[in-house]
């Protein structure tokens, strides 16, 4: 288990040669499915930042992981930023705000979500747009 | 029952999908008033300085009406429609500043606000009206403001809507406590607020 906020600022080296590619920026959600779809690397400040397929990295460790950037931003679907977003249920109440998420590296399945106002299990998520992650209604949870 | 939601308050709302990407925020709240329910939505563009689309969001294509999004399935709920058409049910379907009379011909106020039931519902459940003289006593220079509920005949003539009598027994100053007549009223069965 992984959280989303321990991943960010992570080194990213090459296999084999070890350089230093850049540094974690963000992961990019697929919502829907509820998985990590890609690791967003930022490479200096004048050089255009890399994407990578979760699926492509070579190694995830607890203090950098191993990928050879190969793609770019526009073959990525469009980023948004999970942590930090707010809450609508799909009854279009507010929820607070994504404060972490939870995700098992070898699978890239997030576990959970954590709001200011508790914790989320990733089955409840719907969809992460510009504006909001929207969640299901949860039994007991009114709106 | 869905909670109340003041029509006002919708106003500048966003229009969001099940994605989570505003598509529009509500301009204002078109009714259909023989109906006792909302009929649709016009809209503006998301940006402040962005106009009125022409668009319009019909009632059967929202998801869902929250305190902080009317939520919609996709941007495919959006319904093209011709500005000029908008602006006619727009100006047809308000009730804000409409006279209302009871049908035994007093007049009662005019529409302040309108409280409709969130959810999947959108039924219209009361108006908040500045009440006439004659509807509340008591100093000329205060405006009294009171909640009436719709009762379960509605009709409208031009801008003037018109309630049963009976309607007005339950007029009220305060939400919480029209909340708690209008369960009374509801039970009055035929009587009920529907």
């Amino acid at each position: 288990m992984m959280l989303f906020s321990r991943v960010r600022g992570l080194p990213v080296l090459t296999p084999g040669d070890a350089d230093r590619v850049g540094v974690v920026r963000a992961l990019t959600v697929d919502a829907a499915s509820g998985e990590v779809t890609h690791v967003r690397i930022r490479r200096g400040r004048l050089r255009r930042e890399a994407v990578v397929a979760w699926s492509a990295l070579g190694a995830v460790g607890p203090d950098m992981l191993i990928a050879r950037p190969a793609g770019r931003p526009g073959e990525a679907p469009p980023h948004r930023d999970l942590v930090g977003s707010r809450v609508l249920t799909e009854c279009g109440e507010e929820r607070g705000t994504v404060l972490d998420a939870a995700f098992d590296p070898a699978t890239a399945r997030i576990e959970a979500v954590l709001t200011t106002l508790g914790e989320l299990p990733a089955g409840r998520l719907l969809g992460l747009g510009d504006h909001a992650l929207v969640i299901r209604t949860g039994h007991g949870h009114p709106g | 029952m869905n909670g109340l939601t003041a029509v006002r308050s919708l106003t500048t709302l966003p229009v969001v999908t099940l994605g989570g990407d505003a598509v529009a925020h509500v301009k204002d709240t078109v009714f259909d008033p023989a109906a006792g329910r909302i009929a649709s939505f016009t809209l503006t563009g998301r940006t402040l300085m962005s106009g009125p689309l022409p668009q319009d969001l019909p009632w059967p294509a929202v998801h869902c009406l929250g305190r902080h999004a009317v939520m919609v399935r996709d941007e495919g709920a959006l319904c093209d429609l011709p500005l000029s058409v908008a602006r006619r049910d727009a100006l047809r379907g308000r009730l804000l500043g409409a006279q209302v009379l009871t049908d035994d011909g007093d007049l009662v106020g005019t529409v302040l606000d309108v409280l409709v039931e969130g959810g999947t519902s959108g039924r219209l459940v009361a108006f908040r009206l500045a009440a006439h003289r004659e509807l509340v006593h008591g100093s000329r220079h205060r405006r009294h403001q009171v909640y009436v509920p719709r009762g379960e005949v509605l009709s409208v003539s031009g801008r003037t809507l018109v309630i049963p009598a009976h309607a007005t027994t339950y007029v009220t100053d305060g939400l919480p406590a029209f909340v708690a007549r209008a369960g009374a009223h509801h039970d009055r069965g035929r009587g009920a607020v529907r």
